[in-house]
């Protein structure tokens, strides 16, 4: 079964499935563990223009099925990713998305117009729902009118495909959605992170040392999978979808939700190489459940196909 | 492609009330030098890092002692001989081999023992020069693998919080006394990371390596996440910059290190 995705601005994707941002560090990582050349891309760990510090440890916690991260967008920043990482991701056939970060609608744009120059980019993920940050981040991500200004800058600078990552962390994500197609979004991923928070009987404290913290894994996916759909219900665009992701059935759920494409997170951490298998076992996943294609899956499960 | 593989444990002992110690058949782990770790699947939603309490290349055969302090540690003390682990490894950074000449300290605490008593296993029969062990837990039945010391030749300076074996208090003034000996000497440990700052500044002074193997909640294990980090050298203005526990370390030099 053909698994080729094509997306906005020529963007092409082997197979629907992609490395989360934030799981998969920069590219050269898990290239011991997983052959990326198998995947239908990567989205690399997010990029500002100078580096962050990221926030105190302890920075990960487990949660029953979920797994709460308060890494706080540690990153060397944008020069030390195009100089380190970027010559190992020339050696990759696997589309490379840069998931970019800031604390200003300034430093979004800078990060855009630098990264933008590098033809092994093959499209932008603007973050600006990373729960664990002070300033910028979700702020941007929380706001319509912030988030449109974001977009709208970022577009100014690059002519690359970008998707904007969506909060799950308000009540109504797909107004931000909007927002952002309006000032020139090709696609939408979501969700990122829930915030959350758990405590450290001993230390008597929250267990994260940024004391909040986002949560991802199994737990989640009810969420995303309900976020997807109302998105995907109301935007034109592709959507992207995630959280908790596990096996091909997941992928399958989020197909039909309505996401055109998934990345995959917090499971590789458990197995590195589980990605592959999901790309492996997916077509008798679809076929399985009648689905002749890819394309047949996406959306079959929203309001608009069930009428026809 | 390296890659997730199963070990079979061959033998499950009780070192102490709360730990277990599994040994575990695998050609692989046993490449491992002392301080390194290896990441093993649980039910939960992450691996747990355990570093290697004896790495036995001739029969195969590597440790991993855990104390119980939560639902992975339960669930791997609960195991039996014949199961399977599902294991991701040797991973990070070990202890470099001591320095021949150098009188050499090893100092443990608490479930920080096992690598030191592995460095020990691989290097202690080629050593030329004076060797010392300090292992320092709350109570006597925590001071674990004292009987392995022993087997070795090596009689361990003791301390316990509670007086209950050896001197009644830390190893920090044992360390002091030793560092105050052999101002030419050398030094690992690993143990809970107040004793490894405590350690660090008493062996501030001296002239050989100084090599402390770190714990801290980890994520992927293999540098991609970055969760696991403790605060390093070089200290910016805005405080210490954050290294990798699972690729930067779990061994670090203490000059290295921000406390």
């Amino acid at each position: 079964m053909d698994l080729t995705v094509r997306l906005p601005r020529g963007l092409v994707l082997k197979n629907p499935i992609m490395a989360a941002s934030g799981t998969f560090g920069f590219g050269p990582e898990y290239a011991a563990y997983v052959d990326l050349n198998r995947l239908g891309g990567v989205s690399v760990k997010g990029i500002s223009p100078e580096p962050w510090r990221g926030n105190p440890p302890p920075r990960v916690w487990e949660t029953p099925a979920g797994l709460l991260n308060s890494i706080g967008l540690q990153n060397p920043g944008m020069e030390v990713f195009l100089e380190e990482d970027v010559p190992f991701l020339k050696t990759v056939d696997t589309a490379i998305v840069a998931n970019i970060i800031g604390h200003t609608v300034e430093e979004y744009r800078q990060v855009a117009e630098r990264l933008s120059q590098e033809p092994r980019i093959d499209a932008f993920e603007v973050n600006i729902s990373c729960p664990n940050i002070k300033a910028g981040g979700i702020t941007f991500g929380h706001d319509p009118d912030q988030a449109f200004r974001v977009m709208e800058a970022v577009r100014a600078v690059t002519e690359k495909p970008v998707m904007v990552k969506i909060s799950p962390n308000t009540a109504e994500p797909w107004i931000v959605a909007e927002a952002v197609t309006a000032a020139g979004a090709d696609m939408i991923s979501a969700i990122n992170t829930l915030v959350g928070m758990a405590i450290d009987f001993k230390a008597r404290r929250p267990a994260l040392g940024g004391r909040t913290g986002g949560l991802s894994g199994p737990a989640v996916k009810p969420v995303a999978i309900r976020i997807v759909y109302e998105i995907a219900s109301r935007v034109k665009v592709p959507v992207i979808g995630m959280g908790g992701i596990e096996s091909a059935e997941d992928v399958l759920e989020f197909l039909m939700a309505g996401a055109q494409a998934v990345m995959v997170g917090t499971i590789t951490f458990q197995h590195p190489e589980r990605m592959l298998e999901i790309i492996e076992t997916l077509p008798e996943v679809l076929n399985a459940y009648g689905f002749a294609s890819l394309s047949e899956a996406v959306g079959a499960a929203l309001p608009s196909r069930k009428e026809h | 492609m390296a890659h997730a593989f199963k070990v079979r444990i061959d033998e499950v002992r009780v070192p102490a009330p709360d730990h277990a110690e599994l040994i575990v058949h695998s050609g692989e782990l046993i490449k491992a030098r002392p301080g390194q770790f290896c990441h093993v699947l649980t039910p939960g939603m992450l691996r747990r890092p355990i570093s290697f309490s004896r790495i036995d290349r001739a029969r195969e055969r590597v440790g991993l002692l855990v104390q119980v302090v939560g639902s992975g540690t339960r669930w791997m003390a609960e195991r039996q001989a014949g199961e399977w682990l599902d294991v991701l490894g040797p991973l990070g950074r070990g202890f470099d081999p001591p320095e021949g000449e150098r009188p050499w300290l090893l100092v443990g605490g608490g479930v920080g023992i096992p690598p030191i008593f592995a460095a020990l296993e691989a290097w202690g029969a080629q050593r030329t020069s004076s060797l010392e062990v300090v292992l320092g837990a709350r109570f006597k039945d925590y001071l674990i693998m004292t009987d392995d010391f022993r087997r070795m030749a090596v009689e361990p300076a003791l301390a316990t919080d509670d007086g209950s074996a050896g001197h009644r208090g830390t190893v920090v003034p044992l360390v002091e006394e030793w560092v105050s000996q052999h101002p030419q000497g050398q030094l690992m440990a690993c143990g809970p990371t107040p004793m490894l700052a405590a350690v660090s500044r008493a062996a501030a002074s001296l002239a050989g390596p100084v090599q402390l193997a770190l714990e801290q909640r980890m994520g992927c294990g293999i540098g991609a996440c970055l969760a696991c980090v403790v605060p390093a050298e070089p200290v910016g203005p805005e405080g210490p910059r954050y290294r990798r526990v699972c690729t930067d370390g779990p061994v670090f030099r203490r000059e290295e290190l921000v406390f």
